[in-house]
Order: C-alpha cells, then structure tokens, then sequence
C-alpha cells in the first residue's frame, strides 16, 4: 500500500505524539531551530514556494505564492492564521493531526510565521472540536514552557506567539474572510475580495491564512528540503497529501499518499476495503462535498489537482465521500442541499434564497410530488446563484447538485415520475483505520 | 453570569488581542457554561466586559449553531446528519432517540428538561458514521439505531458537568 506518513508523523512513530519529549524524540522543532538559526526567513519563504506546496483547505493555491504576496515592510502587524475550522463534509483529517501530532501543526504554524515576520498565529478551530482544542491547549503550554514559543521562538529576543480561538458552529467561518470576522468578534461572514487577506487581513494587516494540513506540511519541507517534497507527485501536484473516505466503504479512515500515484480505484477498493458483498460503487464526491460527483467511468482517475479537474471535480479538501448503488442519488443531493441551506450566511441572496429553493425542489422530487420539468429549474435556480455571490460556498452548493442531474439524468428523470425508493442504510460497525 | 464574572475569565485574554471585541466570542461561550444558554442578563454581562451593546453581541450570538439564546435541556445531544452519516443510518438513529424521549420528528427537548436532541451538521467524525456528539464532549460513533436506548441511558446518569461547554 502506498501510504505514507509525513504529516501523520505519529503513524509512523507507532504511538500519538502528544508528549512534547515524544515530539523532539522524533525530529520536531528541528526544522524550526535550524530555519531560524540558520536560515534568513526570505529562504523559508523560498522554499515554499520551491515546494509548490499547494493549500490544502480546498482551494489548492500555492502556499509560497500566497505567503510572497504578505508585504516585507508592513507598518502593521503581520499574522497567521491556522483555519482549523474543519466543516467541510467528508472532511477528518485535521481533526487527527491536532488531536495525535499537535506539535507538528505548532511548529508549522511558526516557520510560516518566521517566513514571513510575523510575531504572532491564530488558531481558528471549530467548537465543536473542543476535544482537539483541549490536546492543542496542552500542546501550547508544553511549546511555551520549552521556549520553542514565546520571547524567543524566532531567534533571541525575536519572539513568536499562538493564540488558539474556539468557534461557535458555523461552517462558514471556514471561508478565509468568514474566518477574519468571526477572529475579530463579528458574525462570520465573507468580506468582498479584494483586498485580499494577504494585504488587509486580520484588523486589515497583513495575514497569510492556511489550513491545518498545509502549514503541518512545513515542517518536513524545512527539515528535507523543497526539492524532496517536489520529487513526490507531479510538477504542480506535489508532495504527499492525506485523503478522508467515508461513506459505504469497509475501511472509512484518513489515508495519507502521494499524490497522482493512487487512482480513485485503488484509493476506495485496495486501501478502503471496497463495498459491502453485492454492492458496487454508484458516486463519488471526492474532494469534499463542495464539489461535482463521479461515476463509475470516473474510477481510474489519478488523484491529484489536474487529473481530477480534468475528469470534471476539485481534488478540493480530499473529504472523499462514496456511495454504492444502494442510495438513491437525488436523496443523497437532497441531503447536501439541505447543508448549504443550513450554513448559507445569508449575506447574498442568491446564495440565501437559492439553497433554500434547491432544497425545496429536491425535495418534492424525493417524496414523489415532484414534476418533470422541475429537474430543469433546479438548473435553472442553480444556474442564476453560481458567480453572483462573494464567496465559495454558493458554488460549492451547486456543484454536487448540478453535476448530479447531468451525471444521473435517468434516475433524476424516473424520481420525478415516483420518488426516490425507500432509505436502505448501511447499518453496521466497521473498524475505520487509525489515524 | 454577570460582568464581573466574565471580566475575571477574559482577563488572561486579553493581551492576545488588539481589539477587545474579538472576546465576544469566547465571552459568549463562557458565559453559557453557566446554565447551558444565554439569558439578556448573560448578553448584557458580556455587553459590559467587552464594551459593546447588548444589542450588538445578541446579533453575534444569533449567528452562531452552538450558542443558545432560549433554554435548552441539561444535555444537549447533537445528531450528526450530513451525507456520510447519513448513508450510514443517521436517520434511523435520529428517529429512534426522538422516538425514545417521547419527541416529535423535529426534535426538542424532553419534557422533564433532561435531554434536548438536535440534528447537525458535519461534525467530522465521518470515519466513525454515525456519530453523536453530547455538548462539546469527544464526538462517539459509531452509534447504531439500536444502540439509541443504551446511548440515551449513559447521557442521562452521567454527572452534570459544573462548567456546561456547548
């Protein structure tokens, strides 16, 4: 099997690595003491960007790129932020890199804040991850007691602080201004872009935001250098990059591999089990659910950033959900459209009302009172919300529901003529892989 | 909770921040821990310490899932039903503990104020579908539809924790 553990440090240890003597036992704050000892942080940034290192939240964008773009003689403060706001369906991995490998994440958080002269992270973690919250709390007092954080963190007396801020349950804070607002102590919702965070960010300074994964990713870039983190994957799918599957599969878990070197194939029947006896794969919605679904003729396809764009859908947050033919697919739409609705901010209309009105098309189309040309108007609808809002989440709602009736136009049609069949649930204990 | 209260829990904080609003938040949710839901008076407490209007941080609070602004049972059992729970049987499970607590389909609290059961969103524990999560304690899974009875009874003889984190 082609899992590796780079990010999953712990794995490869073969026990959590919560205990801060278990950490540096295993290398970490290597990649810290010799960045800052020595290292200018204009090197750390080039690395970066050398890595091709690219966002792994969702939207993909080079890490490095987006750090160059912070200004290198801001009058303001410059921040980090680590966006731990982890909501996006299908979507666990964060949660074990906090939860298993908290100090990986820590010193992440400060080579990037190094990188790019900051002297002070934020943590934005999702509330309902109290538990990861509380291994992050006593991951920060062990780096603070230890001195790897604080007065001296960056160099003597060049000090590097982290500040973890818990939010309340709202997906959208996981969108990047969404986030800012939230941090600053408002309801959170997306700012208009530009200016971009990077230049009128957090208290409109300067702040370069990552996800969880990709500033944990930084330490082993530090340590074994770009070109090693470049060798894996593809010129602009680099490096190694850890997938959630979840759904209908024997082994639902966190698997992390290289990227292009495993197809959607291997990913779901070798390293997740395959379905259950007499099921076969029916959908896919690979990169969390903000994203168009694949089919079966969709099943060789490599995973990494363009052969999935190429195959029609976003590697995204690579929160893989799969189904097996035992679910109806307007159902399982339905049920996607009913999470957009949930967490539409309601800032934009079209967004607002939008996922409000695919729920309700969708719905009369499950429970048999549909009508055949309503499958149409749910196009219609979804067409009239995509590039008429301000952030992604509008887009991501359509997506699945408008690849789902191209994809699946004989099912949508036979729902609309008698309602989905009947829920037939997998019920049943399988062991998830450890992660 | 009063301002007082919230002022000696902000206190460590705030030298984190450069603006004193963005303790709303965590105001908020320590405030809650008080009784499981925030009243006008909690509101106006964190109003005060923040030192902005009452009117201002209901408007924040609003926004958020896990901030309560009417009462709520001693417990709060959140049912995860997004997609992956949901091809796993979350359905079944929600129904069978609304069943269980004598609930409508929709949810609710129970009638003797012991349990509230809601629907939500993504809780990230998709590998263990599907999962529950009791206030902010550790998301379980998987909890399976029959296991709903079993489930509801451990809730109900846990402890009341001092400090009710939502």
């Amino acid at each position: 099997m082609p899992i590796r553990n780079i990010v999953y440090r712990h794995l490869e240890h073969g026990g959590d690595l919560t205990a801060l003597s278990d950490y540096e036992a295993s290398g970490g704050w290597k990649a810290l003491e010799t960045a800052t000892a020595h290292m200018e942080r204009d090197d750390v940034l080039y690395a970066l960007h050398r890595s091709v290192l690219r966002g792994r939240g969702g939207a993909g964008f080079p890490m490095g790129r987006k750090a160059s773009f912070i200004p290198k003689d801001a009058e303001k403060p410059v921040y980090v932020v680590c966006n731990a706001d982890e909501s996006e369906p299908g979507t666990f991995k964060d949660r074990a890199i906090m939860e298993h490998n908290p100090f990986q994440l820590l010193e992440g958080i400060a080579l990037a804040g190094y990188a790019i002269r900051s002297r002070h992270g934020y943590i934005y973690i999702r509330g309902e991850y109290e538990h990861q919250a509380r291994a992050l709390d006593r991951a920060l007092e062990a780096a603070y007691s230890a001195g790897h954080l604080g007065p001296d963190a960056h160099g003597p007396g060049e000090p590097f602080d982290i500040t973890l801020h818990r939010g309340a349950g709202a997906y959208i804070c996981g969108e990047e201004t969404g986030l800012l607002e939230s941090l600053e102590g408002k309801r959170g919702q997306p700012r208009l872009k530009p200016p971009f965070p990077a230049v009128a960010g957090l208290w409109e300074s300067p702040t370069l935001i990552n996800n969880v994964e990709t500033l944990a990713s930084v330490p082993p870039i530090i340590e074994h250098g770009a070109d090693w983190w470049a060798q894996m994957g593809t010129e602009k799918s680099t490096g190694v990059k850890i997938f959630s599957v979840s759904g209908h599969v024997m082994r639902p878990g966190n698997y992390e591999i290289v990227l292009h070197d495993t197809s959607l194939r291997e990913l779901i029947y070798d390293i997740c089990g395959g379905f259950r006896p007499g099921r076969d794969f029916k959908a896919c919605w690979v990169g969390g659910s903000s994203v168009p679904v694949l089919t079966k003729e969709h099943l060789d396809v490599a995973l990494d950033y363009e052969s999935l764009q190429a195959a029609g859908t976003f590697l995204g947050s690579a929160g893989c959900i799969v189904m097996d033919d035992s679910e109806c697919i307007v159902r399982a739409t339905l049920r996607l459209a009913e999470f957009y609705r949930h967490e539409s901010c309601g800032k934009c209309s079209p967004c607002r009302e939008g996922t409000m009105w695919m729920v309700k098309l969708l719905d009369r189309l499950v429970n048999g009172e549909g009508r055949p040309e309503d499958v149409d108007l749910l196009l219609k609808v979804s067409g009239r919300i995509q590039g008429r809002v301000l952030c992604a989440l509008a887009d991501g709602a359509v997506a699945p529901i408008a690849s789902a009736v191209h994809l699946f136009p004989d099912e949508f049609a036979e729902v609309a003529r008698n309602g989905s069949p009947p829920p037939t649930p997998m019920i049943e204990s399988t062991a998830g892989a450890a992660a | 909770m009063n301002a007082d209260q919230v002022n000696a829990y902000l206190a460590p904080l705030r030298d984190r921040y450069p603006e004193s609003r963005a303790l709303i938040l965590p105001a908020l949710k320590y405030a809650q821990t008080e009784k499981g839901w925030l009243d006008l008076e909690d509101l106006e407490a964190v109003a005060e310490a923040t030192g902005l209007t009452s009117a201002y941080v209901e408007s924040v609070a609003s926004f958020y899932d896990r901030l309560y602004l009417r009462p709520t049972g001693r417990r709060i059992v959140s049912v995860c039903v997004t997609l992956s729970c949901m091809l796993r049987g979350s359905d079944q499970l929600y129904a069978r503990l609304c069943d269980l607590e004598g609930l409508p389909p929709e949810g609710g609290t129970s009638e003797d104020g012991g349990v509230t059961i809601q629907t939500a969103q993504c809780l990230g524990y998709c590998d263990k579908a599907p999962c529950v999560q009791v206030d902010v304690d550790e998301t379980e899974g998987p909890v399976l539809p029959d296991e709903a009875e079993e489930f509801l009874a451990k809730v109900r003889a846990a402890a009341q924790p001092t400090e009710v984190w939502r």
